[in-house]
């Protein structure tokens, strides 16, 4: 994993149809630290999470990681920020290995194994993702933060149908990711419970 | 996620989804034999309709197949996935249209010999019908993607993508049955055949890049 300092929100505008979303935000976020994002619904978080990925364009304003600015057509970005969005590209026809697979190809298949194991999807390995429950889907899709060494996670609603296991193993995951000098920005409209997280706040 | 091991999961998908390639070929099969029912089934009307008939039949098939081509991409939130892969996704959508092509496209192909004895097509038009099909069918869904691309995020996307695409799609049918045409009466058919093979090279370039920015365009 590569090793940063920090990633500079500058001056953020974002535009959706009509509206206006957080005009003018500015966010110093260091590594190793947890910043959530805030606001009702309605107020952008999504589309903040979207304009760090790259995946939308602000109006205004610029991104930068340590001092390298990063705009939305940027190249070296992605290989080092793993985006998980509302929907999180988890096919229902593939099995759960495949789905994995196709994600995670450099990953072993004892890494693979174990990461299966903690996230109670073991027996499930070889079933087709449509045949699991939506919170098992979610597990399939966040097994992508134990097999790959990104340093930025952007997820949206990572605890969105987790059980009450599920959410302690995640968060001891964000943990794992903030010790080894990760950056971490979330949407969750819940309490993190063992994380001192930083807030970013939208409003309407 | 690698070009590898994104190819390897969409074979996994379009095989799991062969039900797709059944419906396609049922489809072209259907619109092929119906038509001598509704005109005219006699020799002299078919062998001369032939050509033409398999095209239609053969460009409403893959029109229905690549309209959804992105569709499921899009709803589970694999297009997002793409973009932020690192990956250039004009080649992640060239991999995956050449991919459905041979798929959708292929059996066609392989049944266009038995029906154009079905349909009395002359022996001599039958090399220039299916290298017509070969140099043309490519396009169809290279063209296909970008439609299907713009019209992804659209519930009811599918009537419109038609409309951006039949113009695109009117030269290739065009060109393609002039080439049989040509044979029929003994002219050459070269001319057609190598315009045809232009606007394949044409897409092949043009609507994977095409294809892209649309698809960034509808996650937004």
């Amino acid at each position: 994993m590569q090793s940063y300092v920090s990633l500079t929100l500058s001056n953020i505008s974002i535009e959706r149809g009509e509206r206006d979303l957080c005009k003018g935000l500015s966010v110093v976020a260091q590594f190793g630290r947890l910043y959530q994002i805030v606001g009702e619904n309605g107020a952008g978080k999504s589309s903040l999470l979207k304009v760090i990925a790259g995946l939308l364009r602000p109006v205004e304003g610029e991104i930068f990681l340590d001092d390298k600015v990063i705009g939305a057509a940027m190249n070296q970005w992605p290989q080092d920020c793993l985006y998980l969005g509302h929907q999180y590209g988890v096919k229902r026809l593939l099995t759960v290995e495949e789905n994995i697979r196709c994600y995670c190809p450099n990953a072993s298949r004892e890494n693979i194994h174990s990461a299966l194991a903690q996230l109670d999807l073991l027996p499930y390995q070889n079933t087709p993702v449509k045949q699991l429950s939506a919170g098992q889907a979610k597990r399939v899709a966040l097994s992508r933060l134990w097999l790959s060494d990104q340093a930025i996670w952007l997820l949206d609603e990572p605890f969105s149908s987790l059980d009450v296991k599920g959410r302690a193993l995640l968060e001891s995951k964000l943990e794992q990711q903030l010790k080894r000098g990760g950056l971490v920005i979330l949407t969750t409209h819940q309490a993190l419970l063992r994380i001192d997280a930083q807030s970013i706040e939208l409003t309407l | 996620m690698t070009y590898v091991s994104f190819l390897r999961a969409e074979c996994h998908l379009v095989w799991r989804r062969k039900q797709n390639m059944v419906n396609s070929v049922l489809f072209f099969l259907l619109v092929v034999v119906l038509f001598p029912l509704g005109i005219d089934a006699t020799p002299m009307f078919l062998s001369k309709a032939a050509s033409g008939i398999i095209w239609c039949a053969a460009a409403l098939a893959i029109l229905t197949s690549v309209e959804s081509l992105f569709k499921e991409d899009y709803h589970d939130g694999s297009l997002e996935q793409w973009l932020v892969s690192g990956l250039s996704v004009p080649i992640l959508v060239l991999i995956k249209m050449a991919l459905h092509w041979l798929f959708i496209a292929l059996p066609l192909l392989l049944l266009s010999p038995v029906l154009s004895e079905v349909l009395y097509l002359p022996d001599n038009s039958f090399w220039p019908l299916f290298m017509s099909l070969m140099l043309a069918t490519p396009s169809l869904f290279l063209l296909g993607g970008i439609g299907s691309a713009v019209t992804v995020s659209l519930r009811q996307g599918g009537v419109l993508m038609l409309l951006i695409v039949l113009p695109l799609y009117l030269p290739i049918i065009i060109f393609a049955t002039s080439v049989t045409k040509a044979a029929q009466v003994g002219l050459p058919y070269d001319a057609p055949l190598a315009i045809l093979g232009a606007i394949f090279f044409v897409s092949l370039v043009v609507s994977p890049l095409m294809t892209a920015i649309s698809i960034k365009a509808s996650v937004n």
